[in-house]
Order: C-alpha cells, then structure tokens, then sequence
C-alpha cells in the first residue's frame, strides 16, 4: 500500500468531560475512498471535527501529507489541502447557487482564479449550472448536497471528509452522489466518508474503517468487511466481542 | 392634494431615517442575536459628540467626521468588546436586557455632561424649498432621502455584489458552516457593528436638525426603528428598508389626519396588526429556532 495521505494517532478528546475518542488510529491511502462505519455514539463524527480542528483534542496527532495538522485553525488546514462537508444542510440559503459555491474560495487569497474554478465546479454538476443564478434555498435536497460537494471542490481539496452525505436523499440522489464521489477518487482525490448507509457506502469504497466506542475496531478492504458476519452484527447493536465469542 | 405630496415627501425623508436606523438593527440581530435596545440612544448620541466636537472649536464638516468616527469606536466597537461579548456568553435575553440599561445609561450621561435642554444643529442640507410638480417641496426633506438612499444603495451593494458582503451574509445565515469554510466569522460580526455606528450617526446627522438634539430624543427613534423592523421581517434589510419608510409616511399621514396626539399610537396599531396576521414581517421568512 503507497504512503497514507492521512493517519490519526491515538485520538483522545470529547465534550467537557466526556470523552468520545478513546485513542482511535487509522490511516487512509491517497486516492481512496474510506467509509468509516460504526453503531451512533462511536465517535463517527467527533473523529471528523477532531481532524478538521473543531475539537480540542487531549491527546493524539493528526498527520496529512507528511506534515502534523494536530489543531490548526480551519483556514490552515483548507489551503493544506483538506475540506469538510458536515452532516446535514450546509449551504447559505439566501445566497445565489454561485455564489455559495464562490464562497468555497474564501481561504485562498489573491492569488486564486475564481471565475475559472467556479466554471469547473459548475462543469461537474449541471443541475447546479441550471440553477446557477437561483437562491439556493430554492433547490432540492440531493442538489443542495451537490452545492456542498462543488463548494468544497473550490479549493481543489486533496482530502475530502465527508460526513452522512446520503442522509435525507432519495435513492436515485444517493446515487449520483456516490457517482459524483467515484469520479473524485478516479482523479485523485482522497475521500473519507461516514454513512448510516452502510452497505451502498461500502459498495464504492475502496476501504473500510469500523469505529466503536472512539477505537479503532477493524480496518480492511471495503468489500471483506461487506462481506464479513459480524458487521451486520455490530449494527443490529450487539458488540463485536459479544459475535466473536 | 398638495398637503398629501408635502406629507408624503416628509414620511418618505423620516422614513428614511427610520430605514437607515432599522437596517442597523437587524444587521446586528442577524449576524449576532443583538437586539440592540439602545438603537434610539445610538442615534441620538453622535449628534452630541458633534455638538461637543463644534464646541471645541473644530468646524462642521470635521465634527461630522470625528462624530463619526467616535461613533463607529464607542458604539461600534467598544459596545461589541465591552457589552456585547461578554453578555453574549449568558444569552440573548440578558445581553437584550443589558442594552436597555445601556440606553439608560447613554441617555442619562448626555443629560447630566451635556445638558438637559434640547440643543439647535446645523443641517447639512441648505434651508429652504424647491418646486417640484408644482410643490414646494424643502430641500431638507430632499437632501435627507437622497443621503439616506444613497447609503442604503451603498450598504444593499456591499451585501450583494462583494465578495466580502457575501461573506458577511454567509457569517450570518450560516456561522458554523461559514467558519468550516473559512470565513473570519468574528471578523465580519465586527465589521457589521461598525456599519451599524456608521448608519445610526448618519441617521443622527440627518434627523437631528429636524426634531434638536435632546437627550430624550432616542427613546421615539428607537422605537420606531423598532416596529420598523419588526414589520418589515426582522431578519431582511429589504424588509428594514421598506418598513421604515412605510412607518415614516404612515406617522406623518396620522398627524395630519388623525391627531397629534395619536401620532404614535398609529405605528403600534399597525405593529399589532402585522404581528397577529403575518408575524414573520412583510418581507420576512419564518424562522425556526428551538427554543
């Protein structure tokens, strides 16, 4: 396997005095995507704010493309190369389409050629070029998931973390959107994905990450954990210790 | 029919004020869940720090400027550091609550270093009238719409047309997102506090020659920029916009035609009204907010 792009070293941190990640490590390969899976509460999402300097971690290091990333700010870690697409509605709805995916630039400075950048986001995604002019508001729920997607394209991200994005999509969304992540990966771009829908997320990733209780539990090829007993297991609510024995 | 274009004239110009005033209000409800009850005394204030300026010496355009200038500071800066932050962290009642001692306060201060007398103040606007379709028309009344449009033009076109307006609405509509992305969040609440001090001391510069600079004056401005706001959608500035000349022409309609004495009661009722049947304002959208 080539050189990680991204590994997490022994996470600890939380909420005031909770703590959610218990010392997780994992890494991800360049030009991948990576789904992490794992019962609610696993610190799926916590490990996502942890990497994008959302939280205050106690412990650990977050490296990125060989250089330690632990806790900077977010306009740092954008222009290092990482974007972060949260779970839920993320757009700026009384904004027009363009110019919340403009927004997507902010971090970069002078130096950045946005009109051309913003023509080659809206050149993925051509229901976004339709509506180009349009509040964002007014779009669809899988369309404003696609306005997030090209927002963070802004920037050409290396890495993307990408947190539920099929969450609230009909099937045919879920799809296009998988799609919009395929072709990501296939021009180089690194992708790490949560979803509760496990199944379809593993189907196209290329590795799998099972989280519980903030540790590390299984990291293997997407398609083995697919087919592994115990995953089902896991998500019916049993532990894995509890399957395994 | 000429009473009514004179009095329509003279809505539209106190209107205007009233926009100038309400737009600042909900710039700063918008982007930081102020509800600045000290909005009246923001715009009487200025006019006295002008006054001072006149009364050491300095010439009417340089107190304009250092009116300004110490305005965009005091009420600006110093209100967001001083007041705002840390009453922010207890909530949005206790920092509402905080700007009403603050009105208090300022209102008081000017009585006591001042004076509680009502003072005279230049108008930048020449004094006398124009005719236009056959009205006098005063150019007082002109001069103050055509300030008054012009920096509602200015500010609409900052919002919407820049890149830094966009962020400033993005910091608004959508803080947390807005930072993931790296907008300079507290940069921007910042910068609409500042555009705040800048309007209510334009607004004081234009409606101060008109009712005298007196220390009480901010409790009626506040108020009407208040039901302005509130009527127009309190989280629009277009809603500002066009509540504040609504509440101008309909205050200046109910003196002439209903009485004096009811000249306030009028706006109220028609707050009332707005409230029982479109509660999100005229231009507003509905806001969910888990309470």
């Amino acid at each position: 396997m080539s050189e990680p792009i991204l590994s997490v070293h022994n996470l600890v941190g939380g909420y005031g005095k909770m703590t959610i990640l218990n010392g997780t490590n994992f890494s991800v390969p360049p030009a991948t995507i990576t789904t992490i899976i794992g019962p609610n509460g696993a610190g799926k999402s916590t490990v996502f704010k942890a990497i994008f300097g959302l939280l205050r971690l106690r412990e650990g290091k977050i490296s990125f493309a060989g250089r330690d990333v632990t806790n900077l700010s977010q306009r740092a870690l954008l222009n290092a190369g990482i974007c972060y697409v949260p779970q839920g509605r993320n757009i700026f709805p009384e904004l027009s389409v363009r110019s919340n995916i403009e927004l997507g630039g902010v971090a970069a400075g002078k130096g950045l050629d946005l009109p051309a950048r913003i023509e080659a986001a809206l050149d993925l995604f051509p229901a976004l070029r339709r509506k180009s002019a349009q509040q964002a508001s007014t779009l669809s729920g899988g369309e404003q998931k696609q306005l997030e997607i090209a927002r963070s394209l802004l920037l050409e991200p290396k890495l993307v973390l990408i947190d539920e994005p099929s969450i609230g999509l009909s099937p045919l969304m879920v799809q296009q959107t998988f799609d919009i992540l395929k072709s990501l990966r296939d021009r180089g771009v690194t992708i790490l994905m949560i979803e509760q829908n496990a199944r379809s997320a593993l189907e196209i990733s290329d590795i799998g990450i099972v989280l519980e209780l903030g540790q590390t539990r299984m990291v293997d090829d997407a398609k083995r954990i697919l087919n592994d007993p115990r995953i089902g297991q896991l998500f019916l609510g049993g532990a894995m210790e509890e399957s395994a024995a | 029919m000429s009473n009514l274009f004179d009095l329509l004239v003279a809505g539209l110009a106190t209107g205007a004020i009233y926009a100038l005033v309400a737009v600042g209000f909900t710039l700063l409800w918008q982007t930081s869940q102020t509800i600045n009850f000290a909005q009246g005394e923001f715009v009487m204030l200025p006019a006295f720090l002008m006054l001072a300026a006149m009364h050491a010496g300095a010439p009417f355009w340089l107190a304009i400027i250092l009116g300004i200038l110490l305005s965009m500071i005091l009420l600006g800066l110093g209100f967001k550091m001083l007041l705002v932050d840390p009453m922010m962290r207890h909530g949005v009642l206790p920092l509402a609550i905080a700007t009403m001692a603050l009105a208090i306060g300022i209102k008081e201060a000017v009585k006591q270093f001042f004076s509680a007398e009502a003072s005279p103040f230049p108008s930048i606007v020449p004094t006398g009238d124009v005719s236009i379709l056959g009205h006098a028309v005063s150019l007082q009344s002109i001069g103050v719409l055509v300030v008054a449009i012009l920096a509602v033009v200015g500010l609409t076109t900052l919002l919407n047309r820049t890149s830094l307006g966009h962020q400033m609405q993005a910091a608004a509509q959508n803080p947390t997102v807005a930072r993931i992305i790296g907008v300079p969040v507290e940069r921007m609440i910042l910068l609409t506090f500042l555009i705040n001090a800048f309007l209510v001391a334009l607004a004081s510069l234009l409606i101060t020659p008109i009712y005298l600079a007196k220390f009480s004056s901010g409790e009626v401005l506040g108020q009407a920029a208040f039901i302005a706001a509130i009527v127009g959608g309190f989280n629009q500035v277009r809603g500002a916009i066009a509540g504040g000349l609504l509440i101008g022409v309909l205050d200046n309609l109910a003196a002439a035609y209903v009485s004096t004495q009811y000249r306030a009661a009028v706006p109220m009722i028609f707050l009332i009204a707005v409230i029982l049947f479109r509660p999100q304002g005229l231009l507003g959208r509905a806001e969910e907010r888990t309470v």
